[in-house]
């Protein structure tokens, strides 16, 4: 899936070029489509027009190179024909058995669905990716959509950023990629050559899951911290993607059975952990508890993301059991007193014991 | 900005196919159809009257009736072969596909056997036709907070009926309110109602992960919220609207260890610059003090720096009382009851 010809800049073709790409490529689609056998170049070149305002059997080749990928990216099967016998040059031509949309009978509320799937994308890359499939769908005749089964509702997916369109093309040939990225718990930058496997968007972050070559092992990277350009590094079909493949189990969305903290909470305070705690009696417990403090048991499954959840309560939450997590929001509470400490005195290391936040992040 | 080329091909490909199909059709319903201005339509006419096959004599040329044209009827008299509508590529049924899979698994769809079966065939006749095992992109939106409060607020959107939610907000305060629900708007990180609020009178969004508790009333929405809801974008900007506006009180800018980096991925942040030895520096807009507060408590292990120094001593108070509150309240090792009887 190559860049599209409008995001070329104009100049090789430039001042010369007097035919507008739209008309050049609608022109070659149809001769592909009505030539009997297959064109070669130089047919194409003499007789298709807006490609004879190339100045140059180097800028035609440049033009007509770029104008077959794009055609190929929009779905326009075009295949190279083997002339065979005496001539040396291939053809090219249209697969028309391939070429059309089989018919897609969908119902006005199935077209609803499909409206607001379309606005899901909140990126410009997959939102135009979306609106040309909507516009071939309704070239092959989808009527008006209706959207009462879906009223009000509006799924959103934020940006996923420049990586994408070059990450889609690797996972769907694969091919593997090579960038430099940014590793959360160092900070440093570093080369990665990864075979891709899936795309994936979770919690607010966007993913790639592969496998990591330098480190022989799978490796899950996010997407915002891809530093520069995303280079494909082989030819198509270059591995294989694991047929078991678990997307949730690499990001680290099950991080292991539920386990329960049990909560010691100032009245009428921290209500979204109320939510979904159950209240417990003092006399079950096997030590006294404050009598001005609500008891409540609550589960969680990362030690991390519930200290930090926890310890932003301040004051109005105290864990009271297990003693790692009370630790862990020990440990938040003492570097958050240190803030206002005396000037340039940073608070302590804070390296150790936050394993499970890569874990937990990606 | 100038229309793409490839955009403006698959639509000219397209009205070939469509008219083909169809017989005459009025300009200004091909506009609406394609979702393009008449203008638009018009110009794709002119640019496709004057393409066609090698050679370009006038019977090589798609062909309009020059008659339907002056009377704004658009009637194609010579397709060249191009009367199939063109196949998905690639990327449009990944981008398609992926789309409706998230929304099929989506708790507000699942929650529902109406949408279920409605997403679930729009995803099935569109992988039939697509051919594509269009598994590349995979793609799960956020929960929508408490099942019941899920019911309420998807019943009372669908009937047009006001609602009444106990809410609390990020200070950690709990209030109640009647509002008038106009849209969930379900992001990848956290789903929100967006509706129009009669103690505030105005626009509010509330996290639903917040929302305690919902009730359907059987009041029609008001004026208000029906007018919020016509417009066609709303709730797009959830930085600004999930706080009060009203007691915006600046930016803080705080420097983070590279560890915290998803802090500066997940909260609305007005710049963020890398450091050399790894850190990095966000400009946050506070527009709730206790949201900065508790953002930095869960966080202060990676905390470098923060400015204004009022910031940092208010943390610091609100640890220290934290840990006044620790030293009082002693641990109880083993109280909870039992891990397999796990609270949800």
């Amino acid at each position: 899936m190559p860049a599209n010809p409008s995001d070329q800049p104009t100049g090789a073709l430039g001042a010369s070029s007097s035919t507008p790409p739209a008309e050049r490529l609608l022109n070659l689609v149809i001769a592909l489509v009505n030539t009997s056998a297959a064109m070669t170049k130089q047919q194409i070149r003499r007789g298709v027009a807006g490609y004879g305002d190339a100045p140059s059997v180097d800028a035609f080749e440049r033009m007509f190179e770029r104008d077959k990928d794009a055609l190929r990216a929009l779905g326009v099967p075009i295949v190279t024909v083997d002339p065979g016998g005496h001539s040396e040059e291939v053809g090219y031509r249209i697969d028309n058995d391939a070429y059309a949309l089989p018919p897609v009978d969908l119902t006005p509320a199935e077209l609803g669905v499909l409206a607001l799937a379309a606005q899901l994308w909140s990126d410009k890359t997959l939102r135009t990716d979306i609106s040309r499939a909507m516009t071939k769908l309704r070239a092959a005749g989808a009527g008006e959509a209706a959207s009462d089964a879906m009223a009000g509702l509006a799924p959103r997916v934020r940006a996923v950023g420049d990586a994408y369109g070059p990450l889609l093309e690797a996972v769907t040939e694969r091919r593997p990629v090579h960038f430099r990225y940014r590793a959360a718990s160092t900070g440093q930058v570093s080369s990665r050559d990864v075979e891709p496997w899936r795309i994936a968007a979770r919690r607010g972050g966007w993913y790639l899951v592969g496998w990591d070559r330098g480190r022989q092992a799978p490796r899950v990277f996010r997407l915002s911290r891809i530093e520069g350009r995303v280079r494909l590094t082989a030819a198509a079909g270059a591995f294989e993607i694991p047929e078991d493949l678990d997307v949730d189990a690499l990001l680290g969305e099950r991080t292991g059975r539920e386990r329960t903290a049990v909560l010691a909470v100032v009245p009428e305070r921290a209500s979204a952990v109320r939510a979904r705690a159950r209240v417990l009696d003092p006399a079950d417990l096997p030590a006294p508890t404050p009598p001005d403090r609500d008891l409540l048991a609550v589960g969680f499954t990362s030690l991390t993301t519930a200290a930090e959840e926890l310890a932003a309560y301040g004051a109005a939450v105290v864990v009271l059991d297990p003693p790692e997590l009370r630790a862990e929001v020990l440990r938040r509470l003492h570097a958050a007193a240190a803030l206002a400490g005396p000037a340039g005195a940073p608070p302590g290391a804070d390296a150790h014991a936050d394993a499970d936040k890569e874990h937990d992040r990606g | 900005m100038a229309e793409r080329a490839d955009d403006r091909l698959v639509r000219l490909l397209g009205l070939v196919a469509y008219l083909d199909a169809r017989g005459p059709v009025p300009v200004a319903q091909l506009a609406q159809h394609f979702g393009v201005s008449e203008a638009q339509i018009r110009d794709d006419v002119d640019q496709l009257w004057v393409t066609g096959t090698p050679g370009y004599w006038p019977d090589d040329l798609i062909d309009f009736d020059a008659d339907a044209a002056e009377r704004g009827v658009v009637h194609l008299t010579n397709a060249r072969g191009m009367t199939r509508p063109l196949r998905l590529g690639t990327r449009e049924a990944v981008a398609l596909v992926a789309a409706l899979r998230a929304m099929l698994e989506s708790p507000v769809v699942q929650a529902d056997a109406e949408r279920r079966a409605l997403v679930g065939s729009a995803l099935e006749k569109l992988t039939a036709a697509t051919g594509e095992a269009a598994h590349a992109v995979d793609v799960r939106l956020a929960p929508d907070g408490r099942p019941e409060v899920l019911r309420a607020v998807t019943t009372a959107l669908a009937r047009g009926r006001r609602l009444r939610i106990r809410y609390v907000n990020a200070a950690d305060v709990t209030g109640e309110r009647e509002v008038d629900p106009v849209r969930l708007l379900t992001q990848d990180e956290s789903s929100y109602l967006v509706a129009w609020c009669h103690r505030a009178q105005g626009r509010r969004t509330f996290r639903m992960d917040r929302v305690l508790a919902a009730e359907v009333l059987d009041v029609p929405v008001s004026a208000a919220g029906r007018a919020l809801a016509a417009e066609p974008e709303v709730g797009l900007d959830i930085a600004q609207s999930v706080s009060d506006p009203a007691v915006a009180t600046g930016t803080a800018t705080v420097v983070l260890a590279s560890p915290a980096r998803f802090v500066a991925e997940e909260v609305p942040t007005e710049s963020v610059r890398d450091l050399p030895d790894g850190s990095f520096e966000v400009r946050v807009r506070v527009t709730n003090p206790a949201w900065l507060r508790g953002l930095l408590l869960a966080n202060a292990a990676h905390v470098r720096s923060v400015a204004p120094a009022q910031v940092a001593q208010d943390v610091a108070e609100a640890a220290r009382e934290a840990l006044d509150a620790y030293a009082a309240v002693a641990g109880v090792p083993g109280a909870r009851p039992s891990d397999d009887d796990a609270v949800g």
